[in-house]
């Protein structure tokens, strides 16, 4: 962590302690489960200061505390000096990481896991592979193809979630694209390891990922994941520069603006859950809907909360593996949220929150299904081929 | 206090409450140190708690309430912290007692029209249930999302509103409250009007938990409105503005709320440039009476020279304007704001003798634009946003100042403090306002429920 960078988060902490009027709490999924001061962004830029001036000595539960926020900025749109809350959290787990702090006991096994296994799920690099049994062929050729489809750990190595990878690439086939795969040879984009903290081990990653990424000598990536999509488009510097980043619904936005993919027919209400890391970090609120939209007979109910004030799913940054519970209800919070439109399809585009949703779904006995945007898509143009 | 004891308090707490819901790290305690106060410039951590704690139940507040009694521990009563002036510092330590989690809303009676509530819900979470029944509280402040309904009360909280639907005070029927010893107090019965007892319920309006621990409100509500709407205009100056706001006062017009205030940018509303005064005006009913009310005060917009937003306009800027609050001490770096009252007659003597006088000694100014403001209605809250003293002995000065304002608002036949409360910001001059019977007073009545100063002791004022 480089002074500029602690200078910044204490800068931040300050500028809010300042203030202290408490709006972050609003809307904010862990404090409206906890109510407890340090679980708010208020909370926590106070605990920052305190550490910074010496009046907390940090403990264990100064690390639960710095742990409890899932970064989702729901906050920053509460407070009208835009202060940069997850910004500042983010940097702060960093800080304590670098001062020694023991790893919560939850972290561990999924830190271990990128250590040895390149990715959070602790799954061999070969199963990277295992949901492109169709598409083997596309694996990427140097300088052949224009786009690669950068699947990410969570879409190809969670076997619930293969079906996107499968549908996103069966989407990019029908459009006739030409695209390529890394396959086993795709790396971790490191999202996860720097949410948690851990600097060193991120730059390792990000170096080693952004050389095989423009080794490829590829002119854009596309990726589904909303996690891949941040780190790669605002976390990797120059590393990339010169190529394109595009979130999946970009991408297919513009395949169906352009009339390259024609959506079919779905009778169906749907509602759209913004994932943090496209919505409030990236801005990206228009394309899924589009695309929502290009669905004849799909109607689109927006939640009470959607867009920016849309509430987090629970599963961001490290939260669903400390705060289970906590991740759970907010969940259910937001499933319950979802039922209110009247929809039968809760819509979205992020593995996490497709995992996480559709957990809280299955366990409130809720009759919503909870889809991925390009298998919802996918759905409507093969029933229209076939 | 004690290390020995305060272990024994928080073993006997853990138990009546359990582990979660006591709070004793020092992550966790350094944060409910304060409301939005300045302890004092340097030193900024001075007071911290021994101990938190979030009970949900009124049976809950009662053990808190025995424990401490039993050793004679302050206890700081918390709703949402937006506090300015100091009255959840614990000066003298203790326990806070966060009333976050006592969120619940007990009972909404349509056809009688209230609602009961534990104090922890905030102001906006119960005005969003409440629509659901298509009711409202009407209480509307820029902390709506934070204040909670008992620290409302207990600070005698304003409302944007209150022309139509009055503050806080005016809503309360009846209070259930845990006294110091732990007994339960209920002030009376949820009726809507009665003229038997005293009216013990407004003892706890503004108490600043000194009295005793809110731990069930009932408020009486109004149906939603069948229209809403806003009047907008830009004057040359506040001055000119404030032409419309004492013409619309002394009019039959009954809007929710206004104000008059020096802007500082509203080009976004669609200001004409140069324009440096704005006021606005709320209405709310039929869709014909706010039609005609509308009618009316823009007819006094154009007899005072006043340019009119357009409708559109004035009602964002109505959404906009409360949404203000939050982070603004951050954005513009402002640290005081006055709320005093004075006669409307001495507004003028007043602003002229605070910036071009007091303010001038300490060398200190307005935020741009935020020299005159006047909320229009019968609660008439002069209000203006100032920078501090700088240099050496900053924080004294800071005090100096404070009590040349007190003095001046006073003389002037006015008051130090509209609805901010006292805590300990101002509890140096009461006596200003005051006279020494009405304090005697106060005093008796606050050690008829509290002997041993064991309730948010040295707020408000002294025992």
């Amino acid at each position: 962590m480089t002074s500029h960078e602690t200078e910044k988060m204490f800068e931040i902490a300050e500028t809010c302690v300042y203030c202290r009027c408490g709006c972050c709490k609003d809307g904010c999924p862990m404090y409206s489960e906890l109510l407890e001061e340090s679980i708010s962004p208020k909370g926590r830029n106070e605990l920052i200061r305190a550490v910074g001036k010496g009046i907390v000595e940090p403990d264990e539960r100064t690390m639960r505390i710095a742990y409890s926020c899932l970064l989702c900025k729901r906050d920053e749109f509460s407070c009208g000096a835009e202060i940069k809350n997850a910004d500042a959290t983010e940097a702060f787990r960093q800080y304590l990481v670098e001062r020694g702090m023991p790893l919560l006991p939850e972290h561990e096994l999924l830190i271990k896991n990128i250590d040895n296994y390149g990715n959070p799920w602790g799954e061999p690099k070969s199963a990277r592979k295992r949901w492109a049994k169709d598409f083997q062929k596309r694996r990427l050729v140097r300088g052949g193809t224009g786009t690669l489809y950068y699947v990410g750990c969570t879409f190809s190595l969670d076997r619930t979630l293969q079906e996107s990878a499968r549908a996103m690439a069966s989407l990019m086939e029908a459009s006739g694209e030409s695209y390529g795969l890394l396959l086993d040879e795709e790396l971790c984009c490191g999202s996860t390891i720097k949410r948690l903290g851990h600097a060193d081990k991120y730059e390792n990653i990000r170096a080693a990922n952004a050389k095989v990424l423009r080794e490829t000598g590829v002119k854009r990536i596309v990726t589904a994941c909303s996690g891949c999509f941040k780190t790669l488009k605002q976390d990797y510097g120059d590393l990339l520069d010169g190529i394109e980043i595009l979130h999946s619904t970009q991408y297919l936005a513009r395949l169906v603006e352009n009339g390259r993919l024609r959506p079919g027919q779905l009778s169906a209400k749907a509602t759209y859950h913004d994932p943090c890391h496209l919505g409030r970090h990236a801005g990206l609120y228009d394309d899924p809907r589009s695309i929502l939209g290009a669905i004849k007979g799909l109607q689109l109910i927006e939640m009470k909360n959607s867009r920016e004030l849309s509430r987090c799913c629970g599963g961001g940054a490290g939260v669903k593996t400390a705060y289970p519970e906590i991740s759970r209800k907010a969940a259910l919070r937001r499933v319950k949220e979802a039922e209110r439109t009247g929809a039968q399809l809760l819509v979205t585009t992020c593995p996490f929150c497709v995992q996480t949703l559709r957990a809280a779904a299955s366990e409130s006995g809720s009759k919503l299904e909870v889809v991925e945007l390009s298998v919802l898509l996918l759905r409507t143009i093969a029933r229209k081929g076939g | 206090m004690d290390a020995a004891v305060m272990e024994e308090i928080k073993s006997a707490l853990v138990r009546e409450l359990g582990e979660s819901k006591v709070l004793s790290n020092r992550s966790d305690i350094v944060l409910y140190r304060k409301d939005t106060y300045r302890i004092d410039f340097d030193d900024d951590y001075r007071y911290i708690p021994d101990l938190v704690v979030l009970p949900e139940t009124t049976e809950e507040v009662r053990a808190v309430v025995r424990i401490a009694a039993r050793h004679k521990v302050p206890l700081i009563p918390k709703g949402g912290g937006s506090n300015r002036t100091g009255m959840l510092v614990p000066i003298h330590g203790g326990i806070v007692v966060d009333t976050i989690k006592m969120n619940k809303v007990v009972e909404v009676d349509h056809r009688n029209l209230y609602v009961t509530v534990q104090p922890g819900i905030t102001l906006k979470d119960l005005e969003e249930h409440l629509e659901e029944h298509k009711l409202a509280l009407n209480q509307e402040q820029g902390s709506l999302k934070v204040a909670t309904v008992g620290g409302s009360i207990s600070t005698s909280g304003f409302s944007r509103k209150h022309q139509k639907y009055g503050t806080i005070a005016d809503r309360v029927m009846s209070l259930e409250v845990v006294l110091a010893d732990g007994r339960v107090l209920r002030t009376g019965p949820k009726v809507l009007y009665t003229s038997t007892g005293y009216r013990l319920h407004q003892l706890f309006v503004g108490a600043e938990g000194t009295l005793g621990i809110i731990t069930e409100a009932t408020l009486r509500v109004e149906p939603l409105p069948e229209a809403r709407g806003a009047v907008l205009a830009f004057y040359d100056d506040f001055w000119k503005a404030n032409e419309a706001a004492q013409r619309t006062m002394a009019s039959c017009v009954t809007f929710t709320g206004g104000e008059a205030y020096e802007a500082h940018d509203v080009s976004e509303y669609g200001a004409p440039e140069g324009k440096k005064g704005m006021f606005y005006v709320g209405l709310e009913g039929t869709a014909g009476e706010v039609e005609a009310q509308k009618s009316y005060i823009k007819k006094i917009v154009e007899q005072t020279g006043g340019i009119l937003a357009k409708d559109d306009d004035a009602i964002d800027f109505l959404k906009l304007y409360t949404e203000q609050w939050c982070g603004a001490r951050a954005k513009t770096h402002f640290e005081d704001v006055l709320t005093t009252y004075v006669p409307m007659e001495k507004m003028e003597e007043f602003y002229d003798r605070l910036w071009n006088g007091i303010c001038k000694k300490y060398d200190v100014g307005p935020l741009p634009g935020e020299r005159f403001s006047l909320d229009v209605g019968r609660y008439r809250i002069v209000a203006g946003r100032f920078y501090l003293p700088k240099g050496e002995d900053r924080w004294h000065k800071y005090q100096d100042l404070l009590r040349e304002i007190a003095v001046l608002a006073t003389s002037l036949g006015g008051s130090i403090s509209s609805c901010h409360g006292v805590g300990i910001q101002h509890k140096g001059y009461l006596d200003l306002e005051y006279s020494e019977v009405a304090l005697d007073t106060m005093r008796r009545i606050k050690r008829a429920f509290d002997p041993d100063n064991i309730m948010n002791p040295g707020k408000k004022l002294d025992a």
